[in-house]
């Protein structure tokens, strides 16, 4: 109902009708502003506590499992050997180092270089990288890592630079593949525009590039805590120890506790990964 | 000895690891298909049950496979039973992924067109869903198989068949002067094996996709 209408009618909203309602001739009618517009909807949680809660509960029951069982089972001097004075903390914590490091690398060379490669000068290089990490694919981690012992010697050193070649491939065709599958009219509105090259980068390009890097880092994260498991092999330390040596002297308990602390530790990364995913994607481009 | 030579005088040790190889990842992956295939065709239609389903074979992925080997000796022992377990456990997350994304993926309007000429649900599904459903289940294959090819390497260390023994005897003997070739022919034999893999799919495609729907 418009003011106007309101006033050819000639009359006030009497008093016995709520604020904002008047009658017309009898008839009961509402103003318009006065009607409630309908809140927005509250914006749904991205972290539900349900993501939050289980997997964190099932480790912790599993890892408290454990726990019981190997305080009751009899270790002998060997098992004993391999999982007193500090050598499990030691081994999850080499395990650890190794994958923050090598993340930390993979991220550092695979995104720029993808960057670099969806740009137009070096655009026809891509296919070359494409064709190299489809070979990249079928090369198994363990040989890559026992030929990089043979040329560089064993250490954590090696480790890491076998765990970095590993994961960097897949990364970077993600980041390539990511980038290119921005919508090309973005890009041509933002040059019409009038942005630079760079300001289409920082300010188009990367911001809807997020959700993929992300998930590139959850990608590097998830492969680098498995191939970490494989630096024993060189030397390298981590929980593989546990895992390699409770096969060499067949002590069983040894085994079970590198397998299980690996496999929580590799459930744990990927959950921090995916809550941080979620955490830092832009809210504009969530899927609805 | 150079590369070579020791290719020629170990021929036959490695054309059999190259055999066992090929057959362990070969056998898991068909068995691998079929319940990847099973379980997408029965999950895509709930919800639910389609999310539950690749969420745990998501998760199963998540685990380092050193670390899966490790758990199953103790309930299987060493040798080949860890190692086939294992080669299928983690060759299915991209076949029933991608089953469940293609068969939800088929138009709803040609269901509905092949109800309306009275085919049966068991008709539907082999004849105009699973067929349109195809080309993303063979990629999932594809990307199972290159996958697989590295697990096995590493289940050679639980005793396990194939290169990945080539490649362990190489770590022991490091410094050793035929360490180098034996990681070398273990590596490379695999590289080549995956390569040969992926060409056998992509003939396989040319083969048995629908020529209707082929790209």
């Amino acid at each position: 109902m418009s003011p106007s209408h309101q006033a050819r009618s000639g009359k006030e909203p009497s008093p016995t009708r709520p604020p904002g309602e008047h009658d017309v001739k009898g008839h009961a009618f509402h103003d318009e502003e006065s009607d409630p517009s309908p809140a927005p909807a509250a914006p749904a949680r991205r972290i539900t506590w349900r993501k939050l809660v289980v997997l964190p509960v099932v480790l912790v029951v599993v890892l408290a499992l454990t726990y019981v069982w190997i305080t009751n089972v009899h270790l002998d001097s060997i098992a004993k050997n391999s999982l007193t004075g500090g050598n499990v903390q030691l081994r999850w914590w080499q395990h650890v180092r190794l994958t923050a490091i090598s993340t930390f690398w993979v991220l550092i060379i695979a995104i720029p270089l993808g960057i670099a490669l969806t740009r137009r000068r070096l655009r026809r290089a891509a296919p070359a990288f494409t064709a190299l990490a489809n070979i990249g694919q079928a090369t198994p981690a363990i040989g890559l890592l026992a030929l990089l012992v043979i040329w560089l010697g064993i250490g954590p050193r090696t480790a890491i630079i076998g765990i970095v070649i590993y994961a960097v491939l897949p990364v970077l065709s993600n980041t390539v593949a990511g980038l290119r599958a921005i919508d090309p009219n973005m890009i041509e509105a933002a040059r019409g525009m009038g942005m630079s090259g760079r300001g289409v980068l920082l300010r188009v390009e990367l911001p809807l590039a997020i959700p993929l890097i992300l998930a590139g880092v959850r990608t590097a994260l998830v492969l680098n805590v498995g191939t970490a498991t494989l630096a024993t092999f060189g030397g390298g330390g981590g929980l593989g120890d546990l895992i390699t040596s409770g096969i060499q002297t067949q002590r069983m308990p040894v085994l079970i506790i590198g397998s299980v602390l690996t496999v929580v530790l590799a459930l744990l990364v990927d959950w921090l990964a995916s809550l941080a995913e979620l955490a830092l994607t832009p809210r504009g481009l969530e899927e609805r | 000895m150079s590369f070579w030579e020791y290719l020629n005088t170990r021929h036959q040790q490695l054309l059999t690891d190259a055999f066992q190889h090929v057959s362990a990842v070969f056998q898991c992956m068909v068995i691998a298909t079929v319940l990847g295939v099973v379980i997408g065709v029965l999950s895509y239609r709930s919800g639910w049950g389609g999310s539950l389903a690749i969420t745990s074979t998501a998760t199963i992925l998540t685990i380092p496979s050193l670390a899966a080997i490790g758990l199953l000796i103790p309930l299987v022992g060493l040798g080949v039973a860890p190692t086939v377990i294992t080669l299928t456990l983690y060759g299915l997350l991209p076949i029933v992924r991608n089953s469940i994304v293609g068969l939800r993926g088929v138009d709803p309007s040609l269901v509905d067109a092949a109800t309306g000429i009275g085919m049966s649900r068991i008709a539907r599904l082999c004849r105009v869903e699973l067929p349109l459903a195809w080309p993303p289940i063979l990629t999932g294959i594809r990307v199972s198989t290159q996958m697989l090819m590295g697990i096995a390497a590493i289940a050679a260390y639980a005793s396990g068949p194939g290169l990945g023994n080539e490649i362990f005897r190489g770590i022991a003997s490091l410094g050793s002067a035929n360490a180098i070739n034996q990681v070398l022919a273990g590596t490379l034999g695999i590289v080549v094996l995956a390569l040969l893999f992926d060409a056998a799919y992509v003939l396989l495609g040319r083969l048995t996709i629908p020529r209707g729907i082929r790209a």
